[in-house]
């Protein structure tokens, strides 16, 4: 770090003051301690975790060295092959779904109408209320024998002969927990897109529609173009959130029925918390990290390449 | 003329009233089953014969369950306690950052902004197993400082990156203006640009404060014993176990602890729509 200054100052208060004034000096004072923080809270952890992923460490115990042993063990159990299989088809359905969902969302608000501000507002409360509270309402509403939805569904409405098993069938579970995903983030795809949307260019899209192209073909040919950099890089920041979810799988099915519905975060904590196999919890997180290195370099990318444009 | 032009209007957009009508119903439904069936009694939670949608005999017996089990009071001021640190620590470390990223001409500046950027998008539960081994290591772990020193790691990435796009659109002329007239750097910093900023700073406060009020996995991994838990692990343990859980109880803490979070909310909308359209939130 150059903060020394050049000329050498006659009093200590002096030179502090100097030091405050240069934007070299005060640039390193002011960024110090959000670096020493992560220093410390995120690369010193990270490196922990990847000494720990070589240990036999256990709750209590002393760790030794043991090499690749934890990542051999992991390969070798239905737990982490369920545990890569449920986190891509979770990521990969609440990703797409939440995409079309946001887009139809924007696309239905995106025109002027009545209380258009409180209908915003209200929408975004599934995102915005603590997920752990949401989340219990949800597995009330996915109770096994008390659900509003199979009520309905079965007495009311006599659509389906037998209730689902929203949280005890492996399939059905899964599906639960991406619904709920994607009823938390549409509001939040929505109304990042419509203000994407919105920030668009109304003349082209005017001048297309005099040239005779329909709404339809207009969204696509015009506003969906343009707005594209937006949709990768929320898409890329949810991806990152989802694959490392823990709460919802911890809250609604703990990661049953059978292991169907853990997750990374679930799994190493089911080993490190509850089992107590702290090196092979820790080396769980560091198989995510390839796939985590992937999406933030790409991630990194779509920034740089939105503001070149 | 008017009124015939008005009533076709309305009649064209009552198919998007609907269909908006039954978007907002769809998306708000379980925050209105968890309301109503906080003021269900116990018998009528599970009885689903007539009008569901309303309760026959609205009570408050479950909110009273709620106070009065016995450390709900005590987790909600752990909460409150947390939140409130967690988001001190951020903000001021974050506006720091984000101002010498946006502002200040040093080397290494863009490198900084990288790194933040970085951070922010690694997923805040990747961490916790050797984070906990950490805290175990320095004899912070099962207590509330654990949590009041990881909270910050995963909102200061955020406040840092919010903040810094927030400092580069405020005018830099007031700042210079301030210093000719003699003031010193700092002075000028912290007098002129900082309160012209307080809506980029408001946006991080709320945010940080939101999301520690709503974090699960630290506050299930790093603090032990009754007293110093969470709402959010506490109402967990005191209201579900095995097949048993109080439903009753349970939706009654699910609308109160949601309440800080939605009285926030209802002040600063624009500030939460305009920090999420900013692109800074996760999910």
């Amino acid at each position: 770090m150059q903060v020394t200054p050049r000329v050498q100052p006659r009093t200590s208060g002096a030179f502090i003051s100097r030091l405050l004034h240069k934007d070299s000096s005060l640039g390193y004072i002011l960024i110090g301690p959000a670096f020493l923080f992560l220093a410390v809270m995120m690369a010193y952890p990270f490196a922990y975790a990847m000494y720990l992923s070589f240990t036999d460490k256990q709750i209590g115990a002393p760790a030794s060295f043991t090499g690749f042993e934890n990542y051999a063990k992991l390969l070798g159990t239905s737990l982490f092959s369920k545990t890569v299989v449920n986190s891509l088809v979770y990521t990969t359905c609440a990703l797409v779904l939440k995409c079309f969902g946001g887009l139809a969302l924007a696309a239905l608000l995106n025109r002027p109408f009545i209380g258009a501000r409180i209908v915003k507002a209200l929408l975004l409360l599934p995102w915005i209320m603590p997920t752990v509270f949401s989340t219990m309402i949800w597995s009330w509403i996915f109770h096994p024998t008390f659900s509003i939805v199979n009520d309905v569904l079965v007495n009311r409405l006599g659509l389906i002969a037998q209730p689902i098993p929203f949280l005890r069938d492996e399939r059905w579970a899964m599906a639960s927990l991406i619904f709920v995903n994607v009823w938390r983030g549409i509001p939040f795809f929505g109304i990042t897109f419509l203000a994407a949307i919105q920030s668009v260019s109304t003349e082209v899209i005017e001048a297309s529609k005099i040239d005779g192209a329909s709404a339809w073909v207009s969204f696509w040919k015009i506003t969906f173009p343009a707005i594209l950099p937006v949709i990768i890089i929320v898409m890329l920041i949810s991806t990152i959130g989802t694959l490392g979810d823990f709460d919802l799988p911890f809250l609604l099915t703990r990661g049953g029925p059978n292991d169907s519905t853990t997750l990374f975060a679930l799994t190493a904590y089911t080993l490190s918390m509850s089992s107590g196999l702290i090196g092979l919890g820790a080396a769980v997180t560091m198989t995510m990290f390839p796939a985590l290195i992937l999406l933030v370099v790409i991630s990194l990318i779509s920034v740089r390449r939105q503001q070149q444009d | 003329m008017q009124v015939a032009q008005l009533t076709r209007n309305a009649r064209r957009s009552l198919p998007f009233y609907f269909l908006l009508g039954a978007v907002i119903v769809i998306f708000l439904f379980p925050f209105y089953w968890g309301l109503i069936t906080s003021l269900k009694f116990e018998v009528e939670i599970y009885d689903f014969s007539g009008n569901f949608l309303v309760p026959k005999n609205p009570s408050l017996a479950n909110y009273m369950t709620l106070f009065r089990a016995p450390n709900y009071f005590i987790w909600f001021w752990n909460t409150l306690l947390v939140s409130a640190v967690t988001t001190a620590i951020s903000v001021v470390i974050s506006v720091m950052a984000g101002f010498a990223i946006a502002r200040l001409r040093f080397r290494g500046a863009a490198l900084a902004g990288t790194l933040v950027f970085i951070t922010y998008l690694a997923p805040k539960n990747f961490l916790f197993v050797p984070l906990a081994q950490i805290l175990k290591d320095w004899g912070l772990l099962g207590g509330l400082p654990a949590l009041m020193l990881t909270y910050p790691t995963n909102l200061i990435p955020f406040c840092t990156w919010l903040l810094s796009g927030y400092f580069s659109n405020v005018p830099q002329e007031p700042e210079e203006c301030a210093m000719v007239d003699g003031a010193s750097r700092l002075g000028a910093i912290v007098r002129i640009t900082l309160p012209m900023s307080l809506p980029g700073i408001i946006t991080a406060a709320i945010f940080s404060f939101t999301a520690s009020w709503n974090e699960l996995l630290y506050s299930v991994a790093f603090v032990n014993g009754e007293q110093n838990k969470m709402l959010t692990n506490g109402v967990i343990s005191a209201f579900t176990g095995g097949d048993s859980f109080a439903w009753g109880p349970l939706m009654a803490a699910a609308t109160v602890s949601s309440l800080p979070v939605a009285l926030l909310y209802l002040f600063f909308t624009d500030r939460f729509v305009s920090g999420i359209t900013a692109g800074s939130t996760k999910g």
